[in-house]
């Protein structure tokens, strides 16, 4: 039995094993990522849908996005017990000054209670509209494309009304600064 | 030249995967979850959290269901300091933790509950995922005063949630275990005497095999000079050897606690195994010889001739060595047994009953040895079958090893492949030649049959089914809408919708919100819609979909006028035809709390 794999048989053997492996690891690997699972919605129905929410504000009343329909429109999943997201809200609060007037509305959506939130947001001196959500918004947000629902969660929409980007995690203020130039 | 090609292609596949988004795990593998009892007022709690993923301390939360189950989480253990510009210094948790929760039981007859842990935690790469409830089945009757008189199992499962169901051989080992808890009911002696009895239930499983070839390379050598006095001192001595390291595992059991059954539990240490099945499996398919380098060999053989004593002393290693290979294939009832042997405390008590289990399996060697050989298997074509089939028993030992730490997908390919490869070394393809023997066509029938099973595994896992014992009931459930009316009545716009209303004639009506993006939707569709009991309320009602994919501008006017931002959404009417306000379902819901909704919605 152990005559009949010759040299370079066995060497093409080898080479064909490993390729196998690091194939079915590629494709395991990415099937953890998720790239079989769940698939984005398209840029039009995910705008759509982010419009379409209505939220609670700070003072309880409901508030709808569709009001800031037109608008360059940066959407930010947040939450105070995450610190990520708290590390990127000075710079938000920065470019709503700066780019406020040219156009671009900040929300943030936050996913925690509203003791906390409201509180925080006084602290820091958010100036940008801020709504409260459940863990239900993270639902919303996974469907408009956190496909592994974690926070920060960052959507920006031209004013079409189009998702532009989708950014998960810390949003670097030069790439946003990027990303809003051309949509002014 | 070949190797520069081989570099090229990894070069490639590492690009392909840095590709894209950064790569976050699903919060139930960043923040892996278990639970065990290890005493009446014990819990261990255990999150193996992934690297580059942390956990924040104060945000754990403990319960228990039903609720006279108190925990105490007063003690975590310390986490390291991280600096937070808001909360100041938090504790956080990395790597793999285990801590325990001490409990208090205000009724006695709490069999079995379910612990609840909600938890919080973060990734390096900047990002945070919200709370994360897990859930696992703790059983406690082993513990109790009382009798036991079922399911006796100390260990638990995770329950993964929506997850893919548990795979079939964690109920074996749960029945395993069930078995040697029954063993240590009884006295000193009756409990060494089952457990040579299980010892020798063991020798039957595929457990002993890779054992078979060791010991003819150690018997063989002798040749025609082999007695049957010899031959069966040799084996006993290898058997002696296997068993004192079971027995040292014992008595380490039994004075170090729960440690050495987790420690064979311990991913990495069943994946390491797992290995050394597949290569002992590979050598009985004959990609190569298993054999000790020959310069060693001479070596050996020259002492051995040199001394005598050493040949024996040689082949006592070989059987500490073989208990060393075998010894997570009997990991399972292993564990089980060390861990009842670790409440003991008795370490006398756990080497003997280990001792014996390792002598009961040794007895078909110590057969094997006394015919002095005979009834080793004979050189000649016929052993290559046999060894392959000892081949695919032993992938199959490798699978059934990991199975507990793969998921699903994996675990029905690799059995899928497994079954067709063992079909093909059955001749399950071949034409049967004309006057075939009997047994060649028993072969060829059994061939067939496991070729079958593997292409229904296969073509179950591609079409979604993650079910390894109904692999094509997901075909089945596409097939028989197209059979039955579908469950949905389509309605695409508000008067569509009203006239609906109009014809129900008196019946609750489910107004259901749908998109093919929309992942709750399937799930509900596939978890939820699906259950016989949510079937049987259903039929009850008049059911509407709104299919508001391509997101039309008659759909739009449906969500607002519903005040939704998209699906999911199911909104309820009463048999008048009002909405019921307090009823709208968004979001996921398990079968058997949409169903008390839909009992909600009838006696509306």
């Amino acid at each position: 039995m152990k005559h009949v794999l010759t040299r370079p048989l066995r060497a093409l053997l080898i080479c064909a094993l490993a390729v196998l492996f690091a194939g079915t690891g590629l494709l395991f690997y990415q099937w953890r990522a998720g790239a079989f699972g769940d698939r984005l919605p398209d840029p039009e129905a995910a705008g759509q849908m982010v419009l379409a929410a209505k939220l609670l504000g700070l003072d309880d009343k409901p508030q709808a996005l569709e009001q800031w329909r037109g608008k360059v429109l940066v959407v930010n999943f947040w939450a105070t017990w995450c610190a990520p997201c708290r590390e990127e809200i000075p710079g938000f609060i920065k470019f709503q000054d700066q780019y406020g007037p040219r156009g671009v509305q900040f929300v943030g959506i936050a996913i925690d209670q509203k003791e906390r939130v409201g509180p925080y947001a006084r602290d820091i001196g958010i100036n940008y509209p801020v709504l409260v959500g459940g863990l239900e918004s993270m639902d919303f947000a996974r469907q408009v494309g956190n496909l592994r629902s974690v926070l920060p969660f960052t959507l920006v929409l031209d004013r079409n009304g189009k998702v532009v980007t989708t950014e998960i995690g810390v949003l670097k203020l030069g790439k946003l600064e990027s990303l809003l130039k051309p949509l002014l | 030249m070949l190797m520069r090609w081989i570099l090229a292609m990894l070069l490639l596949l590492s690009c392909a995967a840095r590709a894209g988004e950064p790569e976050l795990l699903e919060p139930e593998k960043a923040f892996r979850f278990s639970a065990r009892l290890l005493d009446a007022n014990q819990i261990e709690v255990r999150y193996e959290i992934a690297p580059g993923y942390y956990m924040y301390r104060n945000k754990f939360r403990f319960s228990a269901e039903p609720a006279d189950i108190a925990l105490d989480a007063s003690n975590l253990p310390p986490g390291k300091i991280k600096k937070d510009e808001f909360f100041g210094e938090v504790q956080i948790y990395r790597g793999d933790m285990r801590f325990v929760l001490p409990l208090t039981i205000a009724g006695e007859s709490v069999p079995r509950f379910t612990l609840k842990a909600v938890s919080q935690g973060c990734a390096d790469l900047g990002v945070c995922y919200p709370p994360l409830e897990q859930k696992a089945e703790i059983t406690r009757v082993a513990f109790s005063s009382a009798p036991a008189d079922t399911g006796i199992s100390p260990f638990l499962r995770p329950a993964p949630g929506a997850q893919a169901p548990a795979a079939a051989p964690r109920g074996k080992l749960q029945s395993e275990d069930t078995l040697i808890a029954e063993l240590f009911k009884g006295g000193f002696g009756a409990l060494v005497l089952s457990f040579f009895g299980f010892g020798l239930l063991l020798a039957l499983t595929p457990c002993v095999f890779p054992m078979i070839p060791i010991l003819s390379s150690i018997l063989v050598p002798h040749g025609e000079h082999l007695t049957h006095t010899r031959g069966f001192a040799l084996s006993l001595i290898y058997v002696l050897g296997m068993a004192i390291t079971y027995a040292l595992a014992g008595v380490a059991a039994g004075l170090l606690g729960t440690l050495l059954s987790s420690a064979l539990q311990n991913p990495w240490v069943l994946s390491g195994f797992a290995m050394v099945f597949v290569l002992l499996a590979l050598s009985m398919f004959g990609f190569y010889e298993l054999q000790l380098p020959s310069a060693l060999q001479s070596r050996l053989a020259v002492t051995t001739n040199k001394l005598h004593g050493g040949h024996f002393a040689s082949v006592f290693v070989m059987g500490v060595l073989s208990a060393l290979i075998v010894g997570p294939c009997v990991a399972a009832p292993l564990a089980g047994a060390l861990l009842y042997i670790s409440q003991s405390g008795n370490g006398v008590l756990g080497g003997s009953a280990l001792f014996a289990m390792a002598l009961g399996m040794g007895v078909p060697l110590l057969v094997v040895g006394a015919s002095a050989g005979a009834l080793l298997p004979k050189a000649g074509p016929w052993m290559e079958t046999v060894k392959r089939f000892f081949g695919v028993v032993l992938l199959g030992v490798a699978i059934y090893l990991v199975s507990p730490l793969l998921p699903a997908v994996v675990y029905m390919l690799a059995l899928a492949a497994l079954l067709i490869i063992f079909a093909i070394y059955l001749h399950a393809l071949d034409p049967l030649p004309h006057g075939a023997p009997g047994y060649r066509k028993l072969f060829k029938a059994v061939g067939v049959i496991s070729l079958l099973a593997g292409v229904a595994l296969l073509i179950g896992v591609f079409s979604g089914s993650r079910d390894v014992l109904q692999p094509l009931a997901g075909l089945r459930g596409a097939a028989a809408p197209a059979a039955q009316p579908p469950l949905f009545q389509r309605v695409s716009n508000l008067s569509q919708l009203e006239a609906a209303i109009r014809t129900a004639a008196g019946k609750p009506v489910l107004l259901d919100f749908y998109a093919d993006w929309c992942v709750t939707c399937k799930e509900m569709e596939a978890f939820t819609f699906t259950d016989a009991g949510v079937r049987k309320r259903l039929d009850e009602m008049l059911k509407l979909q709104v299919d508001v994919t391509e997101n039309l501008d008659e759909h739009k006017a449906l969500l607002k006028r519903f005040g939704l931002f998209g699906p999911p959404g199911i909104v309820f009417f009463d048999r008048p035809g009002n909405e019921i306000k307090g009823l709208r379902v968004i979001g996921f819901q398990p079968a058997d709390q949409f169903a008390a909704t839909l009992d909600l919605v009838m006696s509306h």
